[in-house]
């Protein structure tokens, strides 16, 4: 598809360093916590000290006599100014129960950490000291964290009127698994409890509404990963129309799916700007970020099995603890979980049922991954599991049940349809980067010398570039190309960069196509008022899309630059040959141009030899991948999906087991994104989403007391890995070209953290194997990986020094 | 009238220090962190708040020419002291450090929140062990969290920087 494949002097492909970097290192990006304006005030947040009680009152009294506050407002007055925050992705969309949020609670609190009353102070101090002077009375009622427990008849029900707790109970069913488990030789069943961790960028969210009074509109300055979106829910929730409402996403410190919108913050700092007639900035501190949640999620997966080992029925009732509701789009993870099985593997007779559970927990959002990642933990400790109990190779049983490579695209049992890929390549491709052999070798030698090595394989399937019908979960976007006189080149588009490099992605896409060198280019994201129109960042999209519609949008422009050149000097266009900002003409000798001369004649030559193009130099495409199917099939699915990027993780552990701490020797995955734009920042993100993984699976935590009060509080008890609990990774491209994305694109930026933290586990299972170890139930931290080689102990010891220890 | 005015007055100080090279006077409350003092007041933004704790150095700077949080360090503790912020790393020629050279380089970064800690600290490591192991690297960032790289384009940042200072001591 593209011109420059095959071209020596292309960017694409290349470790092209990150475009403006000098910036970042340099200190002089703008993050939104950056911005000051003139009059700045402050908001502080009061929330709910209690996971579910009844508001009897709120005073905001106190807070307005403290110096400096201008304003303090609780959730009756909020209402009467704020309509419901529409949700990201309604779960009536996909017929579940739904409830309008508001962005202060009423009446009524339904998690610890829910915002209650705001004060708004012309300094921060002042803002958080006037919110202690708020006083709420509230009544505590029961609440319900598990949510086994939450769908117990006669539990206490988390939003008042619902008859129950169950979002939706959602069926993944294909085939016939009933027959499948009847006719299996062995049925293996693994129960995986998966934890509640949570993304953590190091910068948390952050809003800075300003009330423009000339337009009598609102800019609004934030950590956003969805602009335009974004733009639609505010309008909503202040009844404003959309185009009275900038939105600026300025530099972003990290996203993660985390600063996808539906926050209540978002629209109440705007309410607070307009009602002060001054701008108001909110800024999240670590406590208030923790209490964002995702992931928890328990699996009962059972596996029919042939004696060789083939996966001839699927079955998982899997519930998804997504806490109290919100109109974010993190509940939605949990679909992902079910639509995603069985991953790569071939099995087609599936019954999987997903019960979405809402408890008096906080909210989640989206976090990296979007549930898939629960889909590889499920399915690949399932396996490894299943693998122990028939005696039989973990890693054989995977390349045995694998969909061929010969058999894409490959029709889902739940409806997707994989675009490509090479399962068992990446298996051996990774193995031979991890070392197998030497280190089965290793591991084998040291457990007679009582050393706990493990090893472990998982694989992820990532769906990529996601549309949801009915959502602004949209599959397309839109970038614009601008050449502009002095021969400079702008490149505006739809998609957002919450830091991951996809800007100079893009950027060297653009520059191959129009034939510039890339320091010609400067990318504006993240204005709604400058971009066209477009979605943003998630999904791991941006450069399937934004990079398609940039490179539609380069060519059309090239197009006019050749014609507009040909009429100059005098040649036919087909002859005109441009690289690096130099126009040559293969017809006559040598004479040259640049594309400055020739966009300056665009410019000002309108009438004469502009009359051979339609001026402006600048063109204004959509991506809009393949594959997708939002039609339903006969059996009513749809296929939101077009690219299936893939990895297999490989891993080696060592568990001390006097502590139950664990050690990564070494780690490889051979990944399949597609095309590799550039391979700096695709290892960058592969090693990203691996930590993810790997501190997820070993540390990080969040954790509550009985009454629902969150324990995890800071850094101090959320433990993510730094330097030293890396391992180095070694990364494989072992790329199998999408048909339906310029370039054969699938996305990089989300796979990772399910295969990783799979990995990791069947590597301490591994390791723990002669002591009859395996762990199923999530994080591994130390005291747990102790407590469960203890609890083996004690079942081996004999009765009498059993008797004897008590 | 307001009833918690007591409550609120702190007495000033008077702060006198240096920043990136420049002398700087201010009156400032006892409780303001320097973190604060710096984005605030001096409007240097490239330092960043990040949790507040001393755990996740997106803060860090360097006091006397050794890395400090600045989100738990209160302003008034850096009385006559020289201060150094990520907006201080350029060389005297105004063109960039050969350690945030690297980073560049070598892709050190992705959003770039952590990278004043990354830097600074990368920095106070070339100086005292020009020639570290990747242990020793991975040890010395051990303050910083970064949730983006997974480290490990940070080690091979500082690698490529360390090699980049000793060419120039070589010179």
């Amino acid at each position: 598809m593209s011109e420059s494949g095959g071209n020596d002097a292309a960017y694409v492909g290349r470790p092209v360093r990150v475009l403006q970097g000098d910036a970042f290192v340099a200190g002089h990006a703008k993050y939104t916590s950056d911005f000051q304006f003139q009059g700045q005030l402050h908001a502080h947040l009061v929330r709910s000290p209690h996971a579910a009680a009844r508001i009897k009152r709120v005073d905001v009294s106190g807070a307005l006599k403290v110096a400096g506050v201008v304003m303090a407002m609780e959730g009756k007055e909020a209402a009467e100014h704020l309509d419901p925050v529409p949700h990201y992705i309604d779960p009536a969309v996909f017929g579940g129960k739904s409830v309008p949020i508001r962005c202060l609670a009423i009446d009524h609190v339904w998690c610890y950490g829910q915002p209650v009353a705001v004060v708004v102070a012309e300094d921060k101090r002042t803002a958080r000291y006037a919110a202690s002077k708020v006083l709420v009375e509230y009544e505590p009622i029961l609440a319900v964290l598990d949510a086994e427990a939450a769908l117990e008849p006669g539990a206490p029900v988390v939003v008042p009127g619902w008859g129950d707790n169950s979002i939706m109970a959602l069926p993944f069913a294909n085939g016939d698994a009933e027959a499948a488990f009847k006719r299996a030789h062995r049925v293996v069943g693994t129960t995986i409890r998966i934890h509640r961790f949570s993304t953590q960028p190091i910068e948390t969210r952050v809003y800075n509404a300003v009330w423009e009074e000339e337009t009598e509109g609102i800019t609004f300055y934030g950590t956003s990963q969805n602009p335009h979106p974004l733009r639609y829910v505010l309008s909503r929730a202040l009844r404003m129309p959309e185009n009275r409402i900038r939105i600026v996403a300025p530099a972003v410190g990290g996203a993660f799916g985390m600063k996808m919108h539906g926050h209540p913050e978002e629209a109440l700092v705007c309410l607070l700007a307009r009602r002060t007639r001054r701008p108001v900035k909110w800024v999240e501190d670590r406590e208030e970020c923790l209490l964002i949640g995702a992931r928890e999620q328990l699996h009962r997966v059972e596996l029919a099995l042939s004696k060789e080992g083939d996966i001839l029925g699927l079955r998982d009732r899997a519930i998804a603890n997504t806490g109290a509701p919100s109109a974010c789009p993190g509940w939605g993870m949990a679909f992902l979980t079910g639509l995603t099985m069985p991953g790569p593997y071939r099995v087609q007779d599936l019954d999987v049922t997903m019960n979405i559970v809402a408890t008096n927990k906080p909210s989640w959002n989206a976090s990296r991954g979007y549930g898939k990642e629960a889909t590889a933990l499920a399915l690949e400790l399932a396996i490894d599991n299943a693998a122990r109990e028939m005696g039989l190779d973990p890693i054989e049983m995977r390349i045995r049940n694998f969909v061929p490579k010969e058999a894409f695209p490959y029709p889902s049992p739940t409806g997707l349809v994989y675009d490509s890929g090479d399962y068992a390549g990446c298996v051996r491709r990774s193995l031979e980067a991890l070392g197998y052999e030497v280190w089965k070798r290793e591991r084998d030698s040291g457990r007679k010398e009582g050393r706990y090595l493990g090893i472990g394989l998982a694989y992820e399937l990532t769906p990529e570039g996601g549309a949801i019908p009915g959502t602004m979960v949209a599959g397309f976007d839109s970038s614009t190309v601008r050449v502009s006189p002095d021969g400079s080149v702008l490149l505006l588009t739809g998609v957002t960069t919450p830091g991951t490099g996809n800007p100079t992605g893009m950027a060297q896409i653009v520059a191959d196509e129009l034939g510039v060198p890339i320091e010609a280019i400067r990318i504006v994201q993240g204005d709604t008022t400058t971009c066209p129109y477009g979605f943003g960042n998630y999904s791991g999209r941006s450069t399937i899309v934004g990079g398609g519609a940039a490179a539609m949008a380069a060519r059309e422009v090239r197009a006019k630059i050749a014609t507009l050149a040909a009429a100059l000097l005098g040649v036919p266009a087909e002859s005109i040959r441009i690289e690096r900002g130099v126009i040559r003409t293969s017809a006559t000798s040598d004479k040259t141009l640049s594309i400055a001369e020739v966009a300056y004649a665009a410019y000002t030559r309108a009438y004469d030899v502009g009359l051979s193009i339609t001026p402006p130099l600048e063109a204004t495409c959509t991506f809009r991948p393949g594959l997708i199917r939002h039609t339903p099939d006969e059996k009513g699915r749809i296929n939101p999906y077009p690219s299936y990027s893939n990895a297999a993780y490989a891993t080696v552990c060592e568990v001390d087991i006097e502590t139950g701490q664990v050690r990564l020797l070494k780690f490889a995955v051979a990944h399949d994104c597609g095309k590799v734009i550039n391979p700096l920042l695709v290892e960058g993100q592969a090693c990203g989403a691996i930590s993810f993984g790997v501190g997820g699976i070993l540390h990080e935590e969040i954790r509550f007391d009985s009454r629902g009060k969150q324990l995890t509080q800071s850094f101090v008890d959320y433990v993510m890995p730094r330097a030293l609990d890396m391992p180095g990774v070694a990364v494989v491209h072992h790329d199998s070209p999408n048909p339906v994305t310029y370039m054969g694109l699938k996305g990089a930026g989300e796979a990772g953290v399910g295969g990783s933290a799979a990995a990791v586990v069947n590597a301490v299972n591994d390791a723990l194997a002669p002591l009859g170890v395996s762990i199923y139930e999530l994080p591994l931290t130390a005291p747990r990986v102790w407590a469960a080689i203890e609890a083996a102990r004690r079942r081996q010891a004999p009765p009498a020094r059993r008797e004897q220890a008590a | 009238m307001t009833e918690n005015f007591e409550e609120l007055i702190e007495d000033s100080v008077l702060l006198q220090c240096q920043v990136n090279g420049w002398p700087r006077e201010a009156e400032i409350t006892p409780s303001t962190s320097l973190l604060d003092w710096l984005r605030d007041d001096l409007h240097l933004t490239g330092t960043h708040m990040g949790c507040m704790t001393g755990h996740c150095g997106a803060c860090t700077v360097m006091i006397d020419g050794r890395v400090a949080k600045s989100c738990i360090t209160l302003a008034a503790t850096v009385q006559r002291r020289q201060i150094t912020t990520i907006e201080g790393l350029r060389g005297p020629d105004g063109g960039l450090s050969p350690v945030q050279q690297a980073f560049w380089d070598a892709a050190g970064f992705q959003c770039a929140y952590c990278a004043p800690g990354m830097l600074l600290t990368a920095t106070e490591l070339l100086k005292q062990n020009p020639d570290p192991t990747e242990q020793e690297i991975r040890r010395a960032l051990a303050g910083n969290l970064c949730r983006c790289t997974g480290y490990q384009s940070i080690v091979r940042a500082v690698r490529e920087a360390a090699r980049l200072l000793r060419e120039n001591s070589a010179k």
